[in-house]
């Protein structure tokens, strides 16, 4: 036995691990629910026929409202969850796709849906050149960097005359009956959501998510390990801005008006970090959780009260105490006292 | 010439009322190491305990402070006792105390908001649209009133920190927590009370604040890049540094609106924050990077 180890070479070293870590996956692969996920999407996508026995579009609303708000918490988990850099200014990036696809449908008249994955590239090239610049300093040096981020794309953005400044723009409505107005949108965010929790998954799964998960450890072993931790930060910051940027395109053309108001309220950075907060940061399943929850608290919140100010006080609520009692969040509590039940552990 | 004056005199009274809205963010932010994102909602709260002092009973701003502060700083140790001594010793501290005060800064958001609606408001005593002339030179009797009196307190807390033996502990554990907890000082108790001073002196300045500006219960987001640009240039935790810099940056923020535009002042506020915080973390005064 002890011969035929010092015998081996570096190639049956490789495969022995190789078999290895394979054996580990097979075992992950076993707890995990890759169905659950998939079957949630195929309903989804057949939803929309309720339509033809009744109007049920308060109904797709709200799944079409999960849908972005899931796509803006897992593109926000890249950075903050997996990487650990907590932002709350990522709404700047939701504002600049957007007014991009916003503006482009006003002058040119293409849809913001199909724009919207180049929406996501230009606010993933601002997310590049910003997180070149905030990504230097961290902790709560880079949240306070992140809200200053907010107040001066919000100072810009009201007083641009080219994208209307306050008032922001009026966008042409597409020419559907009301019945199916909203298909369009339906599918364009489920599609983008789905593709961003993928997305998120595969991150987490390769060498890159990896070295963002060391540097959300202990960035500076992560970098003494031979990580290039300002490459990887800055793009995984370019990575979540993709997602909400294209999330944004498609939101505002939804409303069918872009106006600084809607996108570069803190509230909206608020929620993309509540939702992962209360799924769960860093895993896969906990924003999907989280935004679930989010609109349904809202809904009973606005159902029960009707006041906005007590939706504010209501989420201040949920996220102090989730943040006291529950840092990990559901998946992550769960997932630590070996609780979590299959159909969530989609890591 | 004499415009420049102007400019500059109304530089120094806005800076008077924002060193004193810093301050108890810096002596949190020393003691504690939290950075407290819900200082300028607790502002907006000492505002409208001013407010309501004036409205119903006629009383004035400046006596209102006193009400306002002893509030503040029993809401101070309320919030002291809730969130922050059974975290003080988790991993992820400074990071989970800044979502904590930012879900705090929407809880006294919404509880304003839904008590007294989202309106512009200001306590109108009859000097808060009265001015001295000096020649063409005009000093608000609001601003200066309102200067004045935060000078006073952030000379009271001066003497306070350097003289009566709280300061010395308080001092101490600004300096080195540890060290300060092994020579006896009991920092849970320094750090209640510098908690309930910091969050006191929130009151104070809304009670300021609120014959300066207008204000409602959503403004707080506006304040807190401004208030953070303070502390951070000035060093986290140095109160005489933010003093410095809340006169430096509203001069400059006044002769940005004067000449460039009166939207653009407040954005001199945020890009010094950038700027700051990019090129010298550690701010004007302070000695080492404390939040890299």
């Amino acid at each position: 036995m002890k011969s035929q180890m010092i015998d081996s070479t570096p190639g049956d070293v490789l495969s022995a691990r190789a078999a290895y870590n394979e054996r580990l996956a097979r075992l992950a692969d076993k707890t995990r629910a890759v169905w659950f996920p998939l079957a949630i999407l195929v309903i989804l996508l057949v939803l929309p026929l309720v339509q033809f026995v009744g109007n049920y579009n308060y109904m797709l609303h709200l799944v079409l409202l999960t849908a972005s708000y899931v796509a803006m918490a897992a593109g926000w988990n890249i950075l903050g969850g997996f990487a650990g850099y907590v932002s709350l200014g990522h709404n700047v990036f939701f504002a600049i796709g957007g007014y991009f696809a916003g503006m482009i449908l006003a002058r040119f008249g293409i849809s913001a849906i199909i724009m919207a994955p180049v929406a996501g590239l230009v606010a993933a090239v601002f997310g590049y050149a910003i997180g070149l610049i905030t990504l230097r300093v961290r902790g709560p040096a880079f949240i306070i960097s992140s809200i200053a981020m907010v107040m001066i794309a919000r100072l810009l953005f009201d007083n641009w005359h080219f994208v209307g400044g306050a008032n922001g723009v009026t966008l042409p409505a597409p020419n559907l009956s009301s019945q199916w107005a909203k298909l369009p949108y339906y599918y364009a965010m489920v599609a983008i959501a789905a593709v961003t929790v993928w997305s998120s998954y595969r991150i987490k799964h390769s060498k890159f998510g990896l070295g963002l998960r060391a540097i959300s450890k202990d960035e500076i072993k992560a970098e003494s390990a031979g990580i290039d931790t300002r490459f990887y930060k800055v793009t995984a910051f370019a990575i979540s801005a993709f997602f909400i940027g294209m999330t944004g395109a498609v939101w505002g053309e939804y409303l069918t008006y872009i106006r600084p108001s809607i996108f570069l309220v803190i509230l909206i950075a608020a929620n993309m970090v509540l939702m992962c907060i209360l799924g769960g940061k860093g895993t896969v399943a906990g924003p999907v959780i989280g935004a679930v929850l989010l609109v349904a608290f809202n809904e009973f919140f606005v159902a029960m009260m009707g006041a906005s100010e007590l939706n504010i006080l209501g989420t201040g609520v949920i996220m102090a105490v989730m943040l006291m009692f529950f840092p990990l969040g559901i998946v992550g509590t769960l997932a630590l006292k070996g609780k979590l039940p299959r159909i969530l552990n989609w890591d | 010439m004499e415009q420049i004056i102007q400019v500059t005199i109304l530089g120094i009274g806005l800076g008077g009322v924002f060193a004193l809205m810093g301050s108890g963010l810096s002596l949190v932010f020393g003691v504690m190491r939290i950075v407290n994102l819900a200082h300028p909602s607790l502002i907006i709260a000492g505002a409208f305990t001013a407010y309501w002092g004036f409205r119903l009973w006629g009383i004035d701003p400046l006596v209102m402070l006193s009400v306002a502060t002893l509030l503040l700083a029993a809401i101070g140790v309320l919030l002291y006792k809730i969130f922050f001594e059974r975290n003080a010793k988790s991993a992820t501290y400074s990071e989970m105390t800044v979502l904590l005060t930012f879900a705090i800064a929407m809880i006294v958001e919404g509880a304003l908001g839904a008590m007294f609606s989202n309106t512009q408001r200001v306590t109108s005593p009859s000097y808060a649209t009265d001015a001295f002339f000096l020649g063409d030179i005009f000093i608000p009797k609001g601003q200066l009133y309102a200067g004045m009196v935060s000078m006073l307190i952030i000379g009271l807390l001066a003497a306070f920190l350097k003289y009566s033996r709280l300061g010395y502990a308080i001092r101490a554990t600004t300096q080195n927590r540890d060290a300060a907890a092994l020579l006896g000082v009991n920092v849970n108790m320094v750090g209640l009370m510098s908690f309930a001073i910091g969050i006191g002196l929130a009151g104070a300045a809304g009670a300021l604040t609120s014959f300066v500006f207008s204000f409602f219960p959503a403004k707080h987001w506006e304040w807190i890049a401004v208030l953070m640009s303070l502390v951070v240039m000035g060093g986290m935790g140095s109160i005489m540094g933010t003093v410095v810099a809340s006169f430096a940056l509203s001069i400059v923020a006044a002769f940005v609106g004067a000449y460039v535009g009166s939207t653009w002042s407040t954005m001199t506020f945020f890009l010094a924050l950038f700027l700051v915080l990019l090129f010298r973390p550690q701010g004007l005064f302070g000695e080492k990077p404390e939040l890299l």
